[in-house]
């Protein structure tokens, strides 16, 4: 490909990406005000809406770029690993290493296909394991912990280079908004009322299983964000991937 | 009795919208009788897909069901009619009925996705979903195809590390940790490489050339038409009666409901006929087996 047709195509993306993103913010506060004034205020259905949506942006601009086959290849890839790593693990009790796994795939290939990893790798491991009401939810969660990271990695505030940093931001990421995440999603399902209490006693029942969850990020991340960061650079260079895209 | 689902070999449409139909009405309609009548389908069903398992489910939800129910009060102290003091805040009749209704939408909820894991398999969700999204539903088969491959392969892995004593379950936990991190390093090696030959692969067949097409096994016949309009016209009915209020209900400060009975009964049947197809569905064709059975 020309240089000029790269831009061109690059502009195309921007373009798109840019459209994708109008609609979602007409759509989101839509959402909201009819749900407010004639939904009875279903928050379940509300905000399963809206989580939608940013899920499909995020697949529509994934569509619309017309991925390579070694792009697709590689998050199909991570993803698998982060649903199969869990065996690695079995004797390790709640030890979950799929979240690390995420966001280094993140770091390494950028917020957007950290965003698809995480989402894909929730979607199956509930094809496996039971699919239910917080299947959305889950997808948007560890979606948000590869774009979270990626877009970090972006800026440059984590990289594998830094990796006690990198480990300690993960454990906040999960602690505060991928397992608050989560928590909200049980609060709208389980809680019958939002009120005070319900809302102070999902979020307090939580703090356990985040704190684990977190634990099991950091320990992942600062053993192996860099040689998993270092094994996808090295394929990267291996076979010249990624160096036409993005 | 042989337990074998038919309602799955319906075209895979008919199987998602009466999933999306139960759940979401599952979710919308508040009246007792309602929700009574979903968890009622939805564990009749649930028996037929499952046969004998589905009972230790069922055993499961009635702890679920009881949990949710007592802990609202807790929560909830809306209420005329005050049964007991409880921490310093009254547990009303009100609040416990109301959380027995929300125990019942919630268990009926989690049953039907029960049944819908069984009958939407994955191939189903990816013929239907597939066409929207090409390259995301290529990712999703790939990691469908891929994780029981990876976790082969950790096994593998473990099973030969563990001749010289670094399994994944030898020594402290620190060090089933590393072990169990070092697994995982040389299987993501291994992935990573397999992945690049898997795209070499997919480039020099002509990945990207063209419109991609889809392979699926799926048709619509006459039956599925029949069903299909059936359930349309079931959903439909169902759907007005909601709209119309017949299916909400008040529980605070006192229980009320809105609307007429008779209107509401006729509402109650058509939503229980709607529920109830896949279970008659099987039901008739379990018969209709033994009865060819016997013959022989």
């Amino acid at each position: 490909m020309s240089e000029k047709s790269i831009d061109n195509t690059k502009k195309k993306n921007s373009v798109r990406k840019c459209i994708v993103w109008m609609l979602i913010l007409i759509l989101v506060p839509a959402t909201l005000i009819v749900s407010w004034k004639y939904g009875n205020r279903r928050y379940y259905l509300t905000s399963v809406l809206v989580i939608v949506y940013s899920i499909l942006a995020f697949v529509i601009s994934f569509e619309s770029r017309k991925p390579q086959a070694r792009e697709i290849v590689t998050i199909a890839v991570m993803s698998a690993l982060s649903v199969a790593a869990r065996a690695a693990f079995a004797m390790v009790p709640f030890f979950k290493p799929s979240t690390a796994i995420i966001m280094i795939t993140g770091i390494a290939m950028g917020p957007e296909a950290g965003f698809l990893t995480g989402a894909a790798c929730a979607l199956v491991s509930n094809f496996l394991f039971g699919q239910g009401p917080w299947t959305p939810w889950q997808m948007f969660a560890y979606g948000i912990a590869g774009v979270i990271m990626g877009a970090l990695a972006k800026t440059g505030v984590v990289s594998e280079k830094k990796k006690l940093l990198t480990s300690v931001i993960g454990f906040v990421c999960v602690m505060l908004i991928v397992g608050p995440i989560l928590d909200t999603c049980s609060l709208f399902t389980m809680s019958t009322e939002i009120s005070k209490v319900s809302v102070t006693g999902i979020y307090m029942a939580g703090i356990p299983v985040n704190a684990v969850h977190s634990a099991a990020t950091f320990l992942t991340l600062l053993l192996f964000c860099r040689p998993l960061a270092e094994k996808l650079e090295r394929i990267k260079i291996k076979y010249g991937m990624m160096d036409g895209e993005q | 009795m042989t337990n074998k689902d038919s309602f799955t070999e319906y075209h895979p449409i008919i199987n998602f919208m009466f999933f999306i139909g139960a759940i979401v009405c599952g979710m919308f309609y508040i009246h007792p009788y309602f929700v009574g009548v979903s968890v009622f389908c939805a564990a009749a069903y649930l028996i037929t897909v499952r046969g004998t398992k589905a009972f230790s489910i069922l055993a499961g939800m009635c702890g679920v069901f009881i949990v949710i129910s007592i802990i609202n009060p807790i929560f909830n102290t809306n209420g005329e009619h005050v049964l007991c003091q409880l921490f310093g805040r009254p547990y009303t009749l009100e609040a416990l009925l109301y959380g027995m209704t929300l125990a019942g939408m919630m268990v009926s909820i989690l049953l039907w996705f029960v049944s819908y894991q069984t009958v939407m398999t994955s191939d189903k969700f990816l013929y239907l979903f597939g066409g929207l999204s090409p390259a995301f539903s290529l990712v999703l088969t790939m990691i469908l195809r891929l994780v029981p491959n990876y976790q082969k392969k950790i096994m593998q892995i473990s099973e030969i590390r563990k001749s010289i004593g670094k399994s994944a379950g030898d020594g402290t936990l620190r060090q089933k940790t590393e072990h169990g991190i070092t697994v995982l390093s040389v299987t993501t090696t291994w992935a990573l490489e397999g992945g690049i030959v898997m795209a070499d692969s997919m480039q020099s067949r002509g990945y990207g050339c063209g419109k991609r097409s889809r392979f699926s096994i799926y048709r619509m016949g006459n039956g599925d038409k029949l069903l299909l309009i059936l359930m349309t016209l079931l959903l439909t009915i169902t759907l007005v009666c909601g709209a119309k209020g017949m299916a909400s209900i008040t529980f605070a400060p006192t229980i009320q409901m809105h609307g007429s009975t008779m209107v509401r009964i006729g509402g109650l049947i058509v939503y229980m006929l709607f529920l109830m197809l896949p279970t008659m569905i099987n039901i008739k064709e379990n018969v209709t087996w033994h009865i060819l059975r016997s013959k022989i």
